[in-house]
């Protein structure tokens, strides 16, 4: 667990309030990796996370780079999870059609699993070494609801203050903090041997 | 929040800044080109080449816009015939109610004003009757 030690000691234990990287470039290298493995988590596919990731930037670009450089984080976010969104519908329609042309059931009629793109990348547990694992986690992220994994992965995992993730989730200050309160119960339970 | 949920919090927090860090080398040069990409594409957008290659057509465009319409402002107005036909009548009418002008008329007139004018009395009271 050194490199988590070192991790926690560079990110963690940093202050509040942060630098925002002065220009673009330098803002979306800073978030490149932590947006891939936050596309990752919600879509659980590489070549999906990588075309929101990529969808993300081109637009936060385009856009908004007249933006302040303090705006830049919660637009991104907000990009980014709406483009997620917008892959998941993608699956959920293919699915669908699949379904009607009759692909979504086996030889005996029973209905097969919904279509999900297969995992090529390496997986975090192949790289990951420590007593817990970034795949327990990331298997437990996967498991909650939408809105709950947001408000977790954006106020817990990236930071965020509350303001910041609602303006990135579109909600509320208030629903940010009742998603974050079931997603963080349901964490609890899936991952006690934590504690 | 308590103590163990902090800990809990900066644990999954460190787990994910540290896969982020760990990212395989194919993926991380697939995110550094997919940056690259936007970023260029952003600069291509708002470049001067850019502006140009949309504002010379427009420009042309609405010069010949303008050429055409102060053309066809000069251009000499046909009018209908039936116009014409009226405006000369009108005209002709109303020289019958204007007084003749003074340059033109033969001075005899003025010096014989009166006799002139009996003799339109008379001519008028003999067409009545």
């Amino acid at each position: 667990m050194n490199g988590v030690s070192a991790v926690f000691e560079a990110e963690l234990l940093a202050p509040d309030g942060q630098a925002v990287p002065a220009t673009l470039d330098a803002f979306l290298a800073s978030m490149e990796r932590r947006a891939f493995r936050m596309a990752e988590l919600h879509l659980g596919n590489r070549e999906d996370a990588l075309d929101a990731v990529q969808d993300a930037m081109l637009r936060l670009v385009k856009h908004y780079r007249a933006k302040p450089a303090q705006e830049w984080t919660p637009l991104f976010w907000g990009i980014l999870r709406r483009r997620i969104v917008d892959l998941q519908r993608r699956r959920k329609v293919r699915s669908i059609v699949v379904g009607w042309l009759g692909g979504g059931r086996d030889d005996d009629g029973d209905e097969l699993p919904a279509w999900e793109p297969a995992d090529t990348g390496p997986g975090p547990l192949e790289k990951l070494h420590g007593e817990q694992s970034y795949a327990d986690m990331a298997a437990a992220v996967k498991q909650l609801p939408q809105r709950q994994r947001e408000a977790f992965i954006l106020r817990v995992l990236e930071g965020l203050d509350v303001a910041e993730t609602a303006v990135a989730m579109g909600c509320s200050e208030g629903s940010v903090k009742t998603h974050l309160s079931r997603a963080m119960q349901h964490l609890r339970e899936h991952l006690e041997e934590w504690r | 929040m308590n103590s163990s949920d902090k800990q809990f919090e900066q644990r999954a927090r460190a787990l994910y800044q540290e896969a982020a860090q760990s990212v395989d080398p194919v993926t991380a040069g697939r995110l550094r080109a997919a940056r690259r990409t936007a970023l260029e594409a952003a600069s291509a957008h708002a470049s001067p080449h850019h502006r140009a290659r949309v504002l010379v057509p427009v420009g042309a465009l609405a010069a010949i816009a303008l050429a055409a319409l102060v053309i066809w402002q000069r251009a000499p107005q046909p009018q209908p015939e039936h116009n014409q036909q009226a405006s000369v009548a009108s005209e002709q009418q109303d020289s019958e109610y204007l007084p003749p002008e003074a340059e033109k008329t033969d001075p005899g007139l003025y010096q014989n004003l009166d006799f002139y004018s009996w003799l339109a009395a008379n001519d008028s009271s003999q067409t009545k009757r």
